[in-house]
């Protein structure tokens, strides 16, 4: 019993973590453009491929490759800001249609090219694991850890200490007042769709080393993304670490204690009560105020 | 400037199309192709999930199978030769969230499109090989299903013959399974005095009922269960039953997966050093690239694949041939990859097939059913003999069943039989982080 608790409270950390690290490109677009960019599953997956390929294909060691792929999805993200989203920009469902689409032609690009054997990974930073309090835990996912909560703090430094982070948040708020203020909103939706686009090439560089790239990992980071960001706030940097902390805690504590069964259920139970009790999340702002309205 | 080029993209498509409309009619009046229309070749249907790595590589054995048969004449019909054709619909049923109604639209679309004459390979999930066997029994189509495993089937085919018995199996059951592995778990109580064992399994209909029956048995045997959990398709963090299974002793693990994501368990099992003996069905763990892939974190595994087919197995020389054609056709590469449960079975249920419709003599349904029930023929898998409920029979001597096979993961990277008796190597050993 004492064995599970200590085990339920380390990965309960590591899955929180992950948890964050999966959704920290989804809600930085969104707090900082107001764009949600559902194609979200589909770049983390195609860090992986890229990285797998530029491995294995041109041989690169994992630091260039792991940059390269960094660089590119970071780009594509601007590209589909660019292409895609502008002409559909403030018609909030034909943004989501749109980027939901981008994502899974992605995603189904990858099965229709057969990419769906058993030897696509990535490689580990660093191999081995440590004991704490009589928990084994690997290296890759103390990483993971770090990167999380590093990332976290220099996004909420950024967009609430520089001028490019707080232009950003401003177009957020209010398009039209930031527009009166000199700050070009298409600038500013592309930045923040190449950012979490980039963020989400991190997420998959830190994260699929603990297993296997598969197709089907696209749809579930998407969900998991939905899951964190509605209930701790669509544009909150602090609602997303407390959403990732209770709904990692929760999703380990269900299957310890009830079962692994239902451990999925827990990111749709998120979105849905999260929904219904309260639609901005636990730290959301922006509809607050019409909520109470 | 804007005319100019439209006249040109006019005259451009109107060229292209005269020239594909006089390509047409000459290949309409050559004399091949109407010596080719005179003779209609027998269509095989393979809907099933082709996106998954056994629907993948059980398509490429039906088309290897297709190529040999074919290059040799084809198949005698009454006397009259007829070349097989392969027509496949992907039916995604392996993907999380697929409707069953998805992938039965998808096999009707075929069937009604395409009319094959026999359908091989098959459904994926039990799930909808089950649901499909009303929608065969109304079009009486021949089937030989070579992937999807519950003992389910063979309960719905006893319970009204007449109506399903257009319906077969090639590949192993889960009945077959559980006691293959019970089989290697007597071996790890008699030789390691294994008594405590843990089951994980992907919540699905095949793994939950071979998990179940080896909960049973080993209850039944007097061996402790640690726990057993069940994973819904696409899980991927395993730490909750591995931490259990730490602190409650077990020594045996026991996982029965088929999904890309299963392959962190053993990954997750080494990190968090779980003492224990890992012993089951992980469809990552099954191709030669496995060691590479998980950074030689599966040694020690001992991994049952299902049916003969991705190792060349000695004792049973058609394995052998069909590696080497396999190899030839597709390249090392792939043969490397093969799947452990689908393509041997898939290879078969081909040569099966046309053995059946050269004993009827014709392509009458029920003439062929009759014929295959009789199959008595060497495969890849072993001896091919069905039951009385249209399974293939499975055992340990390949020269009166067909057989699974299982090996264990050894350091610099190979896959060494270890069952059954005929085909092993050596015997199941601990690995190295189990022995003292």
């Amino acid at each position: 019993m004492e064995g599970n608790l200590v085990n339920v409270l380390i990965y309960g950390l590591v899955n929180s973590a992950v948890l964050m690290l999966t959704s920290l490109g989804f809600s930085l677009t969104f707090g900082l453009s107001g764009v949600a960019n559902f194609a979200h599953g589909g770049l983390y997956l195609f860090t992986g491929y890229i990285t797998w390929m530029f491995l294995h294909y041109l041989g690169l060691p994992f630091l260039p490759a792991a940059l390269f792929s960094i660089v590119i999805v970071g780009l594509i993200g601007t590209v589909i800001y660019r292409l895609i989203l502008m002409p559909v920009r403030g018609i909030v469902l034909s943004e989501v249609i749109a980027t939901f689409a981008v994502g899974v032609a992605i995603l189904e690009f990858f099965r229709w090219r057969g990419f769906v054997t058993y030897e696509f990974n990535l490689p580990s930073f660093v191999k081995g694991s440590i004991t704490i309090a009589g928990v084994n835990v690997d290296y890759q996912r103390l990483f993971i850890i770090a990167i999380g909560i590093g990332l976290a703090v220099f996004l909420w430094i950024f967009s609430h200490y520089t001028k490019t982070g707080l232009a950003l948040r401003g177009m957020a708020q209010d398009e039209y007042t930031a527009l009166s203020l000199g700050i070009e909103s298409d600038w500013a939706a592309g930045l923040s769709m190449a950012l979490g686009s980039a963020l989400a090439a991190v997420a998959a560089l830190a994260i699929l080393p603990l297993g296997l790239i598969s197709i089907n990992i696209g749809y579930d980071v998407l969900l998991v993304a939905l899951a964190v960001t509605v209930l701790g706030g669509l544009e909150s940097t602090v609602g997303l670490m407390v959403a990732s902390l209770l709904l990692g805690y929760a999703v380990i504590i269900t299957g310890t204690y009830l079962s692994p069964h239902w451990m999925e259920v827990v990111y749709l139970a998120a979105i849905v009560l999260g929904l219904a009790i309260k639609p901005s999340g636990l730290f959301g702002k922006f509809k607050e105020l019409e909520e109470r309205v | 400037m804007k005319r100019k080029t439209l006249i040109s993209v006019t005259l451009a498509f109107v060229a292209v199309f005269l020239i594909s409309a006089a390509g047409c009619g000459k290949q309409a009046t050559t004399p091949e192709k109407t010596a080719e229309k005179a003779v209609q070749p027998i269509v095989l249907g393979v809907p099933t999930a082709l996106g998954s790595i056994e629907g993948a590589d059980s398509l490429r054995a039906v088309q290897l199978a297709v190529e040999e048969i074919n290059a040799k004449g084809g198949v005698s019909v009454g006397g009259v030769k007829r070349p097989f054709e392969v027509v496949s619909i992907d039916t995604r049923e392996h993907e999380p969230g697929i409707p069953a109604h998805d992938a039965l639209a998808a096999l009707e679309k075929l069937i009604t499109e395409k009319k094959p004459n026999a359908i091989v390979v098959g459904a994926f999930r039990s799930e909808i090989l089950l649901s499909s066997m009303d929608l065969i029994s109304r079009y009486k189509i021949p089937y030989i299903c070579t992937i999807a495993m519950s003992p389910e089937f063979e309960k719905k085919l006893e319970g009204n013959y007449e109506k399903y018995k257009y319906m077969f199996r090639m590949c192993l059951n889960s009945p077959y399974f559980v006691d293959n592995l019970t089989k290697a778990m007597e071996f790890t109580e008699k030789k390691f005095s294994f008594k405590k064992v843990y089951f994980i399994n992907q919540d699905v209909l095949w793994a939950k009922a071979t998990a179940d029956a080896l909960e049973k048995w080993a209850r039944d045997n007097g061996w402790e269960v640690v726990g057993h959990d069940a994973y819904p398709t696409g899980a991927s963090d395993f730490s909750s039953s591995l931490n259990k299974a730490k602190a409650g002793g077990a020594q045996l693990l026991m996982p029965i997966f088929d999904m890309p994501q299963s392959g962190v368990l053993v990954k997750q099992a080494r990190t968090m050093k779980v003492p224990a003996l890992i012993v089951g069905h992980i469809s990552p763990m099954g191709p030669g690239t496995a060691w590479e892939t998980f950074e030689g974190e599966v040694e020690g595994m001992v991994h049952f694949i299902h049916e003969i087919g991705p190792m060349p197995v000695k004792a049973v020389p058609r394995s052998v041939e069909f590696n080497e054609n396999y190899g030839k056709k597709y390249g090392e590469e792939l043969r490397l990859k093969l799947s452990g449960h689908g393509p041997g079975p898939s290879y078969d249920a081909v040569y099966a097939l046309a053995g059946a419709i050269e004993r009827a003599g014709s392509l009458d349904p029920d003439a062929i059913v009759a014929a295959l029930e009789k199959t008595d023929m060497d495969g890849v898998i072993g001896k091919i003999k069905f039951n009385r409920n249209h399974q293939v029979i499975y055992g340990v001597n390949p020269k009166e069943t067909a057989i699974s096979f299982a090996f264990q993961w050894k350091a610099p990277g190979v896959r060494v039989p270890v069952f059954p008796e005929v085909a092993a190597e050596v015997e199941i050993e601990l690995p190295p982080y189990m022995k003292k």
